[in-house]
């Protein structure tokens, strides 16, 4: 059988199926075997074959080699100079499926609105089945056709169980045929999506209401007695399966593979573009991360007074994206690509320029093909060209993992369509061309695909007359200025050529169109034209001259390559490695030790693994290769503990949805690379207690944590530390500042938090009382569960509290149910009710001199941290702000100024006080043997204005070093110049550019809703 | 007596406390004079709510009959009265509470809004800022293109009549910005400079040529337009402009525009860039109340200490500056400016400096310097006396005060709660 010529967009015949639908006419006619031949095939990312042949039967590759035998009764093709590479597997895709839609309220939408017998909240839909919803979508499956991906795994991204993917064929024959997978993965998230519910309003929600939901689900499957829920059943079923997680941010992975570990499952993560900055985290995680393509644009850094604002963080992301691939497989973390919010000629660019930064063509093929072809678990049938595998493969006209290369064929399941005809023929080289008895000179070049036209003539030859032409002098830069150019339109279609040309200047002045078939092998074109006056006349051309072959492939410059530094964070003031414990010792110093032996003039601490291994008058051991700090002039005292603190936190302070969200935990979602953190080091603070926002009466589990800059969340955690929840009170969980719309949730008045509080304990008593009663068959219930702890003493309260009468009754609540409350934090009308507090045994926690911002601080004075710690309550000053964090030592200095407290003793409101009040002084809090080296060294008295920090040592690591923050910021200047000149080059080349996010001074108050900052109102 | 004083202020509006003046010495105590010089043992003179003398105490002979009141101060440190610029001090009482705030006026352009009759002297807020030494302050009305007049008070008057130490003492106008972006809560979006900037800045402009038409205009036949009546003075070099922007491509317009328009007394407020462009800034002599100090870097990248540095940078500079407060919680924190000026000190500013960019660099600025600032002769007795240093938290301890020669109550009504409950304690 011969070849017929393939034309433009030709669906060809070869479509064959075992079919169960009736047929319209006769069955289907059946080729047989197709045989390509003389291709370069890469079978694998391991395999290549030059000259290759591959045997297709139906939908299915029979067999594939170099000395393959064809079969007499194959079609043949001849593939010569074409490259077949299996189709690329998208994981991360939503096409075909419709767009969801949310409705918003401004009055808050406490339940679920959704119909059916499903989860409480619309974030939680496993039940939602891609394949029950879409339909080909043949423009968006061209796009990805054009980039070479043939299978796609779709799914509504939406919400957090965002429900399972269908994984199918692209070709839109039929849908029985191209279906590969009814459920393809799960897919999973930390975003909320477009529900219309409260909850969850945050992050941690998130995590919690994914945990909660999970738990529900292993109580389903077990209970005897329960109500449906499509959704849990769905779920379980899931959970035996393939898990996908999609992130947003670095951190994600970290959260949900805590989760993970939780419930013993292994997802694979689609990841945010800035993995490479977790790498060790992820090493142990030992999973695939499908990496986005989609790398940052180039800022528009022209304008320097625009520029000087871009963050170096985002600078450093722009340059390092690039390597993610190549940094995540150099470390052994297998990796998979995803084009999402990449197209066309962009998604190559991205490939290429992953590949410019270290990852091999075969890394890269691996990414696209056999990596998620095993995600998505089709690995059998796809992923590679081997014997047995479905004929699902691209053929382009170049291999694009070298050169440009566009994809001439796709063949789906055996079924091949054609985007572009390849032109057989060659047509450029230089001809003598006759028309209507002329002489000209055809020039005809460009690409094979593409040619393009001249026709030259000699003006002496020419009948013209002579005459100034200005344009043409312009253009002409060759001495020989009796040449005539004039430029065709040129189009080829198979071996039939039209050429038109249109030129005063010729003897035909006005439009000339040709027509001629080309004979290959003589070179010569043959054919008629027609000449403006509408006569028609003959001509021809013979090649004496033949075009040049494509270009090669530039030699590559060995160029250097991108040595990408990772920093620890990878932002400005970032540590070049991670910061390690040194050996310490501070001579000449005066120490504030907040011990019985008070404050020591002139001497030594010396610090040890860590750990605070001598203190004492004049001096001290010297451990091998310790560095010496003279401290001479200088005060050495314990770091500073703000026990109330926002910092530091991702995506959300207030799970404010609910009135109880004790489920959700700060913990969860610590953010290691937050500037505040080295400012507050800068500060002389060295740890925190990070606490829920006050939206609601009982809030989240705090994370009590030491400002670990350069480590990772989980590092900054301290180990063991004992657990506390935030409570609140007052003006903030009765919304009652949050305008006309928030009047719906219990509680609206003080008399309502009581009731809450009473109710959220009953509950826990009665689910305790349950949980005994049967053992193996409740339900577990997270809120509960942290409630519980509070009521057995296992977990500490800090609670938000301003006015005496709610602080009072708090402390009734508590001693009516055997609790204790630890610490009242805020606690602005703590000096009315000291005695009372001493009496309870709880804590004080206060601002040094804050009031007047709203209606329950008119009665706050300055003197209440001096009254309460009188009055024998254990009283710390705390922050509950990212700006004052870092001056808390000038506030425990107000404290010797309002009620004369001793300076030692105020110096112990942030240091020892917040210690005790977070039950850390065991080992923190003071200069003494043993304990943590937690240390700041400073200029001066430190609660003199004077003051400044000259070092603090965080559990023996120098992590803010005056000196040395001389130079880092000499060093972040000069990184800033060194990117910044790179995009300014990308920007010159015309590179596509992008504004950028300036990086706000946002900070999460007590009052800050939702998972951005805020840079409202501080509320507190 | 009060008549005098009556007619020699009158002209700048400047109505005395009405009590009693009296002759008052305050001796051996080391005067922080205001205009960057310090007087260790120091007797001051006070006669008629004005300064008489101010000598070496080592040096004088007292004759006791001369004065109704000696004050031995024995060392304890002396300052003029600190001045709290651009606040909504007495304009609101709790910021929660829309009731009682009234520094924002609706609508765009309103020049001719005044602070000056909305200035409640009974702010609880007020006693509690007196007492950490911050005598005197400009009420400024905020939001929109201009926000309002503002007007300069002293902090223990009777009403807002005769604790006015400047009326209307300047028009404030926030500089649109120059980028745009940085969105809103969930939806962050692009910054880039900004579209609108050119047009905004149009608009101001057309909006002060308009103004100053109407100043030169002579015929009175149709009735006063309030705005540009309000704007009058600004060309005549009676009345400030007090233009509020941070960025540098801001400042560099705000140069221009001043010169365009023909600004006699330019303010730049906030400033934060302006350690950029010193040079163009002394040159162009347009002073700067910088932000808020006690205020992270605007940018990442940023030194941690940057907002701590500026002062030094500007005195560096040559930039005539004074501090100021604005930001969250900015009235009751007003009693902190004085450890604005302490931080300052200790990140550079020489200390007297770091004292004077709270009073008489402030006073300069306000255009009250002939009056105010600085103790020194002819000047309004208007100061206070610390045991220790006020611009210090430790030791700031305020033990005298004076506001035009009179002597302040030193309670305030949280030290009244301190006494309250100490008493109930038996403490």
């Amino acid at each position: 059988m011969k070849l017929a010529p393939l034309f433009f967009l030709l669906i060809s015949s070869f479509v064959f199926a075992q079919e169960i639908n009736p047929v319209n006419g006769v069955k289907t006619s059946r080729p047989g075997l197709i045989a390509i031949k003389n291709a370069t095939i890469i079978v694998s990312p391991d395999k290549t074959i030059e000259k290759g042949t591959i045997i297709i039967e139906d939908d299915k590759i029979i067999n594939i080699g170099l000395l393959t035998m064809i079969p007499k009764e194959a079609v043949v093709l001849d593939y010569a100079g074409k490259t077949i590479i299996p189709v690329f597997i998208e994981t991360n895709s939503s096409i075909g499926l419709p767009k969801v839609e949310g409705r918003h309220s401004f009055f808050p939408q406490l339940e679920s609105n959704k119909n059916g017998a499903y989860y409480w909240n619309e974030a939680i839909h496993p039940e939602v089945k891609a394949v029950d919803l879409y339909s080909f979508d043949e423009k968006a499956m061209e796009d990805y056709i054009k980039m070479g991906f043939g299978i796609v795994s779709t799914r509504q991204n939406d919400g957090i169980a965002q429900g399972t993917s269908v994984v199918y064929s692209l070709g839109t024959s039929s849908y029985n045929r191209h279906l590969i997978k009814s459920e393809g993965g799960a897919y999973f998230s930390f975003q909320k999506g477009v529900s219309g519910q409260t909850y969850p309003s945050s992050q941690m929600g998130s995590i919690a209401l994914l945990r909660q939901a999970l738990y529900d689900a292993m109580w389903y499957e077990k209970a005897d007695d329960k109500d449906a829920n499509l959704s849990l059943e769905a779920l379980n079923s899931q959970l035996k399966g393939r898990l996908i997680f999609q992130s947003n941010g670095k951190y994600e992975i970290l959260r949900a593979q805590k989760i993970a570990d939780e419930f013993n499952l292994k997802p694979v993560y689609l990841g945010s573009g800035t993995e490479y900055e977790i790498i060790s985290e992820l090493k142990k995680i030992n999973t695939t991360i499908i990496l986005p393509l989609n790398f940052p644009l180039a800022f528009d850094v022209k304008d320097p007074y625009i520029a000087k604002e871009i963050a170096l963080s985002d600078l450093k992301e722009w340059e390092a994206a690039p390597s993610n691939a190549y940094l995540l497989k150099s470390a052994g973390i297998p990796v998979a690509f995803t084009s999402q919010g990449v197209s066309g000629a962009t998604f190559w660019k991205n490939v290429r320029l992953a590949m410019e930064r270290g990852l091999t063509a075969s890394q890269a093929l691996d990414a696209l093909t056999l990596t998620p072809a095993t995600i998505l678990g089709i690995e059998k049938d796809f992923g590679t060209l081997d014997e047995g595998k479905k004929a699902s493969f691209m053929v382009y006209d170049n291999n694009p993992f070298e050169k440009e290369a566009q994809v001439l064929e796709s063949w789906l399941l055996g079924e091949q369509k054609v985007y572009q005809a390849t032109q057989s023929v060659d047509i450029r080289g230089k001809y003598n061309m006759i028309l209507d008895e002329e002489y000209l000179t055809l020039e005809i070049a460009g690409t094979k695909e593409k040619p393009t036209a001249k026709i030259k003539i000699r003006q002496a030859a020419s009948q013209t007359k002579p005459r100034v032409n200005l344009k043409k002098k312009k253009t002409d830069d060759k001495p020989k200025s009796d040449t005539l150019e004039v430029s065709c339109h040129l189009a080829l279609v198979g071996n039939d050529i039209t050429l038109q040309f249109n030129s005063e200047d010729l003897k035909w002045a006005g439009n000339v169109s040709l027509h001629a078939k080309f004979n290959s092998k003589f070179g010569i074109f043959e054919g008629d034209g027609i000449l403006t006056d509408g006569s028609w006349v003959r001509w021809s051309a013979i090649r004496n001259e033949t075009g040049d072959k494509d270009k090669k492939p530039e030699e590559k410059k060995e160029e250097e390559k991108d040595e990408i530094n990772v920093w620890f964070p990878n932002m400005a003031y970032g540590f070049e490695k991670k910061p390690a414990q040194e050996s310490i010792v501070f001579q000449n110093v005066t120490i504030w030790t907040n011990e019985k032996e008070g404050r020591i003039d002139n001497g030594t601490v010396v610090v040890e693994n860590g750990k605070i291994r001598h203190v004492g008058a004049g001096s001290g051991p010297l451990p091998k290769n310790a560095r010496v700090v003279d401290g001479k002039g200088m005060h050495l005292t314990s770091g500073i503990i703000d026990e109330h603190s926002h910092i530091a936190i991702n995506k959300g302070v207030n799970e404010g949805g609910q009135a109880v969200s004790a489920e959700v935990s700060i913990g969860d979602v610590v953010q290691a690379d937050d500037i505040d953190i080295y400012r507050q080091l800068s500060g002389g603070v060295t740890a925190a207690q990070l606490l829920h926002g006050s939206a609601n009466p009982i809030g989240g589990q705090s994370a009590l944590v030491k400002l670990k800059w350069g480590h990772t969340p989980e590092e900054m955690l301290i180990p063991n530390a004992p657990k506390f929840i935030k409570f609140a009170l007052g003006e903030n969980v009765k919304q009652a500042n949050w305008g006309e719309f928030n009047t719906v949730r219990f509680p609206q008045t003080r008399m309502g938090v009581e009731q809450v509080m009473y109710d959220a304990f009953e509950r826990a008593r009665a689910y305790e009382k349950d949980k005994a009663a049967r053992p193996n068959a409740y339900r577990k219930d997270l809120e509960l569960e942290v409630l519980s702890e509070i009521l057995k003493g296992e977990r500490n309260i800090t609670c938000h509290s301003y006015v005496q009468s709610e602080i009072n009754m708090l402390m009734h609540v508590a001693d009516s149910m055997n609790f204790k409350i630890n610490t009242f934090t805020h606690i602005l009308e703590g000096y009315k009710v000291a005695d009372k507090m001493k009496a309870h045994g709880a804590g004080g926690s206060t601002f040094a001199d804050w009031w007047a911002y709203k209606f329950e601080v008119t009665d706050a004075i300055p003197y209440n941290a001096a009254l309460m710690h009188k009055m024998g309550v254990v009283t710390a000053i705390n922050s509950d702000d990212a700006e004052m964090g870092r001056r808390l030592n000038q506030e425990a200095g107000k404290v010797v100024k309002y009620g004369g407290v001793s300076e030692e003793d105020a110096w112990k409101m942030v240091t020892l006080n917040p210690a005790k009040l977070l039950h850390l002084d065991d080992h923190m809090g003071s200069v003494k043997v043993g304990k943590d080296a937690d240390l700041v060294l400073w200029t001066a008295n430190p609660l003199s204005i004077e003051a400044k920090v000259e070092m603090t040592v965080v559990d023996g690591e120098v992590l803010f070093n005056a000196k040395n923050d001389l130079e880092l910021r000499k060093k972040v200047a000069a990184e800033r110049s060194r990117i910044i000149g790179r995009m300014l080059e990308s920007n010159e080349k015309g590179g596509d550019t992008k504004p950028f996010n300036k990086k706000k001074a946002k900070h999460f108050h007590c009052n800050t809703f939702g998972e951005e900052a805020s840079d409202g109102a501080n509320e507190h | 007596m009060r008549t005098a004083f009556s007619v020699i202020f009158s002209l700048s509006a400047l109505v005395l406390f009405a009590q009693n003046p009296k002759r008052i010495l305050l001796t051996n105590g080391i005067l922080h004079v205001g205009n960057g010089e310090i007087v260790n043992s120091a007797a001051i003179g006070i006669e008629g709510g004005k300064i008489k003398f101010v000598k070496n105490a080592l040096a004088t002979t007292i004759k006791n009959s001369d004065w109704d009141t000696i004050i031995d101060l024995k060392n304890q440190h002396v300052y003029p009265g600190f001045v709290a610029p651009n606040t909504t001090l007495g304009l609101t009482e709790i910021d929660a509470v829309r009731a009682t705030n009234d520094f924002n006026e609706v609508g765009e352009y309103n020049p001719h809004v005044r602070s000056l009759i909305a200035f409640n002297v009974e702010s609880k807020v007020i006693a509690t800022v007196r007492t950490n030494g911050v005598l005197l302050s400009q009420a400024t009305p905020r939001g929109g293109v201009i926000s309002g007049t503002s007007s300069v008070m002293n902090l223990a008057g009777w009403n807002w009549e005769d604790a006015v130490v400047k009326v209307d003492d300047g028009i404030h106008l926030n500089w649109p910005s120059s980028v745009q972006g940085g969105g809103w809560r969930s939806k962050p979006s692009d910054t880039k400079r900004s579209d609108q900037y050119e047009e905004n800045k149009r608009k101001i402009m057309l909006f002060f040529e308009s103004a100053k038409a109407y100043a030169e205009k002579t015929d009175t036949e149709k009735g006063p337009e309030l705005r540009y009546e309000a704007m009058k003075d600004l060309f005549s070099g009676t009345k400030r402009l007090y233009i509020h922007a941070n960025e540098v491509q801001q400042l560099l317009d705000i140069i221009d525009f001043s010169r365009a328009v023909g600004i006699k007394f330019p303010v730049i407020v906030g400033g934060y860039d302006a350690y950029l462009i010193t040079e163009r800034l002394r040159d162009s002599k347009i002073p700067v109340m910088l932000p808020r100090i006690h205020s992270l870097p605007q940018n990442e990248d940023d030194p941690v200490d940057l907002p701590y540095q500026l002062p030094s940078l500007l005195h560096k500079g040559q930039v005539k500056f004074c501090l100021q407060n604005e930001g969250d919680m900015e009235a009751m924190n007003v009693r902190n400016l004085p450890f604005l000026a302490g931080t300052a000190m200790a990140h550079g500013l020489p200390d007297e400096e770091a004292v004077r960019a709270i009073s008489l660099s402030t006073c300069e600025i306000l255009g009250i310097e002939k009056t105010h600032g600085s103790v020194e002769v002819g000047k309004q007795a208007t100061l206070f006396v610390s045991k220790g240093s006020a611009l210090d938290m430790k030791t700031n301890s305020v033990s005298l005060i004076l506001v035009d020669g009179n002597f302040v109550e030193l309670d305030n009504v949280q030290s009244d709660l301190y006494k309250k409950y100490s008493k109930k304690y038996g403490l």
